[in-house]
């Protein structure tokens, strides 16, 4: 019964990994592909961690320490990406810059933000 | 068991395809957070095959530090596209 559990922990986090990582192939905006992706990776791998621990219950203090930073850090990597993807584009629309010329390096050159 | 981390290897290439074929660099920013968590946790995986804790310290300590720099570097690319845009 435990395996059976452990195993569909794992099955739904393997799930949840494949439905948020494949719009990541596709030519969604850097939003969305961040919003979908960081939800099922905490979830998925969450999961994955639980179906371990139903596994192995011998090795909880590891695993809940890898839950709780996978909790954390996930959820604050995809806060963070939302806002460095996204701050260049209020940036450009407070006014035109036009004194400040984009210099040698362009603004192409390190991307823009998803904002073609 | 293996069956999940065969499964697990093949979600991790799809970042990776992700992280190759794409141009923009916060999109590659969000491959390679990906590949950092399913990487960590795929340590974790096999950690707990071999029954080897350190395996699995390792995986904690490289989901934290992984993501860690990760925010760092998308701090520094933020900087530099303000620099090269306006001058801030």
């Amino acid at each position: 019964m435990i395996d059976i559990l452990s195993y569909g922990c794992m099955g739904i986090g393997l799930l949840f990994w494949f439905w948020g990582t494949f719009p990541l192939v596709g030519k969604r905006s850097v939003l969305f592909k961040l919003h979908s992706l960081s939800v099922s990776d905490t979830l998925g791998s969450m999961s994955i961690v639980v179906g371990l621990l139903l596994k192995i219950p011998s090795e909880w203090p590891l695993l809940v320490l890898a839950l709780i930073s996978l909790a954390i850090w996930n959820t604050v990597l995809g806060y963070v990406l939302a806002y460095c993807s996204s701050s260049g584009n209020e940036i450009s629309e407070v006014g035109d810059r036009s004194e400040y010329s984009a210099g040698e390096y362009g603004v192409s050159e390190y991307g823009t933000g998803g904002y073609e | 068991m293996n069956i999940v981390l065969i499964a697990m290897i093949l979600a991790l290439l799809i970042p990776i395809y992700e992280a190759w074929q794409d141009d923009d660099v916060w999109q590659k920013m969000l491959a390679f957070a990906s590949i950092a968590t399913k990487t960590s946790i795929m340590i974790l995986i096999v950690s707990i095959l071999r029954d080897d804790w350190m395996i699995g310290v390792v995986g904690v300590i490289i989901l934290s530090v992984g993501n860690a720099a990760l925010m760092l570097l998308a701090h520094v690319i933020k900087r530099l596209n303000d620099v090269s845009r306006g001058g801030l």
